[in-house]
């Protein structure tokens, strides 16, 4: 058998056009900024807030890992022992925030390299967790038919809303939240809180599978009251849905979002500069003009029709954060409680 | 020469052979030694040897609740499949007609349009003030019904295009010998045609009844929060906590459940009619 021969010069071109691509990428990756974030409309505002206004001129290419919530805290779970993961920033709510300090994953934050973290709101501030923006839950009502709307959680329970109470599947481990701090003014009496839902879904609440799904109920006069974050209020009032939001005497539970800064991230240098950008004003007043979620810095404020639509009723709500360490702890009990009472059919 | 013959056979079988176990035993290995594993809300998951994951599903009646009604939805479907699709399927077989390609397309579109979409579509058709609302006054969104409408909706072509390629493989000459003989076209088909089409019948019955016990955009849409089959109850474990452990669980218990049941069916059917 003949021996195939190959020139000595054309095979080191072959292997240096099929390393190329490789030897490109790895130049390029010195000022890329992986952020793994949620799809939809809040990777739309970073882009159009964050990554194309502030991050794209300093020469800091960003790219999207679109996923959920929970995937994106397994995968970093699962990239925990690698020297390098593949997210610079993981877009996460606040308790997961916990969760992934809790579990030694992430970055604890240096203000010298996040300059504007002196600028956000003291009660928001967790050592390794950037809070990005935040809504209150509140009780929503139809403006259009309820005249007189309910005040607090225990109003649900009046006869007149029989089966006109909507609320979200999702939502149940933050609803008996917001019910225990109805109880006995904590975020964390569950035993009562149970015992309020309990009467409360006995009073015709209607499910709903997802956030989205609860707008067309109160549009087609399926439900007349529930109970949903404040954003979400403003966003559906302003596509034109009949609702409008109350803050609830008892308090309202503060949902917050964030992103963290893997232990194993490629490029802390690039992350740290995504931080500071999110927390500038504009971007800030970015997601609230267009998603209705407040921002967490004290120099941004809101004005015009956004700042009246978002501002705090006076006097001002009593806004509680969740208690991360026991919320954390008793998630999958309460989770297990709600779809065997609450979601049962 | 044996030994080419069987050099050749590795040859043939060894690549898909080694990719079927890479990418589908491996995974599922992985996923078994997960479900043994012990669940814990910081770490995520604790290296562990235990069957807790198994037993808490088996011994709760509300997880058992959720595999009956699986099942129960997944024999109804099957049912109803069966008995729309074997008419749909023979007429189709036995067409002679230039337009036959044109009914076997028809037949196959609704499956271009992706299992969430057109669910979306039954959700407006099903909805408060939807059109069925409107002109019927009947109310089915998040109910059983509309589930098994919205499954039965996606698994029917399906079912239809397995039975058809069986009543095509059945040569048109028995019935005529058949007819020949004296017999109606009914009793032609009930004693000489379903007996030789029972092996496939059990294919197109077992292909949906797999399809519809692992249904998860369905039942989330269309059933609401309060109807629970074991796919959807499977992502619930894994995105209200990352319980991972005990998603893989519900995973092989589904997985074991359908297998199971698709053994028990093929034992069922007399030995002369299996294929």
């Amino acid at each position: 058998m003949r021996e195939i021969g190959l020139p000595r010069r054309g095979l080191l071109g072959a292997a240096t056009l099929l390393a190329a691509p490789a030897l490109v990428r790895t130049a390029h990756a010195a000022d890329q900024c992986v952020v793994g974030t949620w799809g939809g409309d809040y990777a739309r505002l970073l882009r159009e807030n964050i990554d194309d206004p502030i991050l794209k001129p300093a020469g800091t290419e960003v790219v999207q890992d679109v996923g959920d919530e929970s995937p994106r805290v397994s995968k970093m779970y699962a990239q925990k022992k690698l020297p390098r993961g593949t997210m610079d920033i993981a877009c996460v709510g606040a308790l997961n925030g916990y969760r992934v300090t809790e579990g030694e994953l992430v970055e604890e934050l240096d203000e010298k390299k996040v300059p504007n973290l002196k600028h956000v709101q003291s009660d928001l501030r967790m050592p390794a967790f950037v809070p990005h923006i935040y809504s209150a839950q509140v009780l929503v009502y139809n403006p259009d038919t309820v005249k007189q709307p309910p005040s607090t959680m225990s109003d649900l329970l009046d006869p007149k809303w029989q089966g006109k109470i909507g609320m979200v599947a999702t939502t149940g481990s933050w609803i008996l939240q917001a019910a225990s701090l109805h109880e006995s003014g904590t975020t964390t009496d569950f035993d009562k809180a149970k015992a309020l839902m309990s009467k409360i879904s006995a009073n015709g609440l209607r499910l709903y599978p997802e956030t989205d799904t609860l707008a067309p109920a109160f549009k087609s006069g399926e439900i007349e009251v529930g109970m949903i974050w404040l954003a979400r209020s403003f966003m559906w009032r302003n596509a034109g849905f009949p609702v409008a939001g109350r803050f609830p005497t008892e308090g309202s539970i503060l949902y917050v979002s964030g992103m963290v800064l893997p232990k194993n991230a490629p490029d802390k240098e690039a992350a740290y500069r995504y931080m500071n950008a999110l927390l500038e004003p504009s971007a800030q007043q970015g997601f609230a003009a267009h998603m209705g979620y407040l921002p967490t810095v004290d120099n941004a404020p809101l004005s015009g029709a956004v700042g009246e639509q978002l501002a705090f009723p006076q006097p001002r709500p009593k806004l509680v954060a969740p208690d991360y360490p026991v919320l954390s702890k008793a998630l999958p009990e309460l989770n297990d409680w709600w779809l065997k009472n609450i979601q049962r059919g | 020469m044996a030994r080419t013959e069987r050099a050749e056979r590795v040859a043939l079988l060894g690549p898909a052979s080694a990719l079927m176990v890479l990418m589908l035993v491996a995974p599922l290995a992985l996923l078994f030694r997960d479900s043994l594993n012990r669940y814990d809300a910081t770490e995520l998951m604790i290296a562990a040897v235990t069957p807790a994951n198994y037993l808490r599903f088996l011994a709760d009646p509300f997880y058992r609740d959720v595999l009956v009604t699986t099942i129960r939805v997944s024999v109804i479907v099957t049912a109803v499949c069966l008995l729309l699709g074997l008419p749909m399927a023979w007429r189709l077989a036995r067409t002679v007609s230039r337009w036959k390609s044109a009914l076997v397309v028809l037949m196959v579109l609704p499956l271009f349009v992706g299992s969430t979409t057109r669910t979306a579509g039954w959700m407006i058709l099903f909805a408060r003030g939807g059109m069925l609302d409107r002109l019927t006054g009947l109310n089915l969104m998040y109910a059983e019904p509309a589930v098994i409408a919205g499954i039965v909706a996606i698994n029917l072509p399906f079912t239809v295009l397995t039975l058809q390629s069986v009543f095509e493989g059945i040569d048109p000459r028995l019935e005529e010998a058949a007819a020949s003989m004296g017999a109606a076209p009914s009793r032609a088909f009930w004693r000489v045609v379903f007996p030789l089409a029972i092996p496939g019948i059990t294919i197109a019955a077992v292909l949906c009844f797999i399809l519809c016990m692992n249904a998860f955009a369905t039942p989330l849409l269309l059933g609401g929060p309060r109807f629970h089959m074991m796919a959807p109850l499977l992502f619930w474990a894994f995105s209200s906590d990352n319980n991972w452990p005990f998603a893989a669980a519900i995973a092989f218990i589904l997985m074991a459940t359908t297998l199971l049941l698709t053994g028990f069916a093929n034992h069922v059917i007399p030995r002369r009619y299996r294929g």
